[in-house]
């Protein structure tokens, strides 16, 4: 795990701050069916610090991708806000975002679903630049797009060819040079390995530790693996069904949450002699659009009692745990 | 005896062989798994094994493959087929491409009963909610009646296992069963075809590209690569000491939890598609620890105990003293 980045005062303010985000999509009213509300995102508070790399896990349907495209203003939010370096996203007009954009970028699971197929990696690559008026003559623009290639891995007798020549590994490095083009602070990384083979999930993965700590980046981690976020970020937020269930100081510490622990119990180990006790469950993942008044998670929960039921827990920073260490449990495991 | 018991399997399709001389044995009671990146083969190794290589225009060219003491390869397709679904189960990846989308779930589980194993309707639809019950399906009477579309991913996937289970097979095969589904429910799904390998002595062909499933599940372990085998042994020997450069690379690609950072590796370049093929062992443009002679030499299998291995520079047995 690299250091926290040494500083003389107190702790410097966090890059991203959510308060109170909140994100509801609403089905359309048909002949037959009832308009429905379903809050993908609901009332996150999350601080995202400097040069470092926060990772958000959770399950299909639990937000996280929401929540990515939220901080980047990509969609936005119901309530609530997002302040980038102590500037109010919401505030910003078009020609402001689009500037403050510069700064923080976002990798996609599948890069060339938002890439023209006709481009070539040259193309692709420039085209962030292009889109901010920053593009220079053409001898320029090769040298820009051989280095940004270079920091990538990427050979750069590849620049003239198209996306179908690719493989998946090479595709996701052009995702990644594109990112880095305008030389942002902070990278949203949507589950970029998700569609990769296991040996290229880890070529990637070690691009973007070794690009994080030659920057000083900082990322946030959107990814269903815990494994693989446990690995990679320093802090750990845990949602499930729109909400942060627990935030984990750090990648060794212990989870209280029920949810984290399933969690951690679900993804195994590369060694015979850990295997996990998976135990069986009946329930299945509510049904997002008729969230329970309680606890989200009550009906999966082992330990879920009447309370949990009728009343939703909050996340707090109980007494007696770990600094920076929060959760939404009314029965922390281990107190 | 082993249940499964295949040997030097060599596929053709038009010109080119992709899977070369694999050879492997399922014992009952037992899991096996078959591991490899995309493209070195597993899914053809089951496609194979069903009979079903006439559907991607191939063939088995050379080999055998016993099933209960029967030869498979050249066995007549009527004859087949009263195999297929009934002892020998096919789980495939995606559950859609199992289940039809217009016809009630419960149904298509009733069928197999009815088609493999002559039941009565409604001895079919009793036995379908039993099994159904025993996947831990809530409610299953209610599930039996729904459409595919109605349900979560998970419970697809619990359905398509039923299917499975409703011709009492002896072997079941499958393929990348919990790749689509989120980490608990794959756990659960694991846990099941662990469970029913252990309650009802199946043999499992487990086919994955995770060497973590492979660790919590299996009993053997078979490593592919690029059509051949790469090395194959007991999953404590695999994991306490991989001798191949592919199995060790495929085992670190995965962290492990307190692994340092900066640690993780991966492996370099992508595996060669079937039409372009290195000489000598196919592994080596990305191994790096290839010699001379693996460039021209193709290695040969050395077998020792339960180790088997296809390497120049790893010899079978040199970890065993």
């Amino acid at each position: 795990m690299a250091d926290a980045p040494v500083s003389t005062n107190s702790n410097p303010p966090p890059l991203v701050q959510t308060r109170g985000l909140t994100r509801v999509f609403q089905s359309r009213a048909g002949l037959f069916a009832k308009q429905r509300r379903l809050a993908a995102v609901s009332d996150v508070d999350l601080d995202i610090p400097r040069g470092r790399v926060t990772g958000v896990v959770g399950e299909s349907g639990c937000g996280k991708s929401t929540l990515a495209r939220l901080v980047l203003r990509l969609l936005d939010a119901s309530s609530g806000s997002v302040h980038f370096d102590g500037t109010d996203l919401a505030s910003l007009r078009p020609a402001g975002l689009r500037a403050l954009r510069r700064r923080m970028q976002m990798v996609f699971q599948d890069p060339y679903s938002s890439i023209d197929p006709r481009y070539s990696v040259h193309d692709a690559v420039l085209e962030p630049l292009r889109v901010q008026g920053l593009a220079l003559d053409e001898a320029a623009n090769r040298a820009k797009v051989e280095s940004l290639m270079a920091m990538v891995g990427l050979n750069p007798v590849l620049a003239n060819t198209y996306p179908h020549q690719l493989s998946g590994g090479q595709k996701q490095r052009v995702g990644i040079a594109r990112a880095l083009a305008l030389q942002p602070d902070f990278l949203v990384l949507d589950e970029p390995t998700a569609s990769l083979d296991v040996s290229i999930q880890a070529q990637i993965i070690a691009l973007l530790e070794q690009l994080q700590a030659d920057l000083g980046l900082t990322y946030l981690f959107i990814s269903h693996d815990l494994g693989l976020v446990r690995y990679f970020c320093h802090r750990i937020v845990v949602m499930y069904l729109g909400r942060v269930v627990e935030i984990l100081p750090d990648p060794t510490a212990t989870p209280r949450h029920p949810y984290t622990q399933a969690l951690m119990q679900s993804t195994f180990e590369p060694d015979p002699r850990r295997r996990r006790t998976v135990t069986l469950l009946h329930g299945e993942i509510a049904d997002a659009f008729n969230l329970p008044a309680g606890c989200a998670y009550a009906a999966r929960c082992p330990g879920a009692t009447q309370r949990c039921r009728s009343e939703r827990p909050k996340l707090i920073h109980p007494d007696g745990i770990e600094q920076g260490h929060s959760l939404a449990c009314h029965h922390p495991l281990g107190s | 005896m082993a249940l499964l018991e295949v040997r030097d399997l060599c596929v053709t399709i038009g010109s080119l062989q992709p899977l070369d001389r694999v050879t492997f044995s399922v014992d009952k009671g037992s899991i096996l798994g078959l591991v490899g990146e995309s493209g070195s083969g597993k899914s053809l190794t089951a496609m194979a094994l069903m009979g079903l290589l006439p559907l991607l225009g191939g063939r088995v060219s050379q080999g055998s493959v016993r099933f209960d003491g029967t030869e498979l390869v050249g066995l007549d397709s009527e004859r087949y087929r009263a195999l297929r679904g009934r002892r020998i189960a096919l789980i495939t990846q995606n559950p859609m491409t199992s289940l039809d989308p217009i016809q009630r779930v419960g149904a298509q589980i009733d069928q197999v009963g009815i088609l493999h194993r002559g039941l009565t309707a409604a001895d079919a639809r009793a036995r379908s909610i039993e099994l159904l019950t025993q996947l831990r399906i809530p409610d299953a009477a209610t599930v039996h009646g729904q459409y595919p579309h109605q349900m979560s991913g998970g419970m697809k996937q619990r359905v398509v296992i039923a299917m499975a289970l409703a011709g009492d097979p002896e072997l079941i095969i499958a393929d990348e069963p919990t790749t689509a589904l989120d980490v608990t429910i794959q756990a659960q799904i694991i846990q099941i075809l662990v469970d029913l390998v252990r309650q009802r002595g199946l043999a499992l062909l487990l086919i994955t590209h995770d060497m973590s499933v492979v660790a919590q599940a299996c009993d053997q372990v078979l490593v592919l690569y690029a059509g051949r085998i790469a090395e194959s042994n007991t999953v404590e020997a695999i994991f306490a000491q991989a001798l191949h450069p592919y199995t060790q690379a495929l085992i670190a690609c995965i962290p492990r939890s307190g692994q340092a950072s900066g640690s993780l590796r991966g492996i370099t370049g992508i595996v060669p598609s079937v039409a372009s093929y290195a000489g000598g062992c196919r592994y080596h443009p990305r191994c790096s620890l290839a010699q001379a002679r693996c460039q021209t030499e193709v290695p040969a299998t050395q077998v020792h105990n339960t180790h088997r291995i296809a390497c120049h520079v790893a010899t079978a047995g040199a970890a065993h003293g």
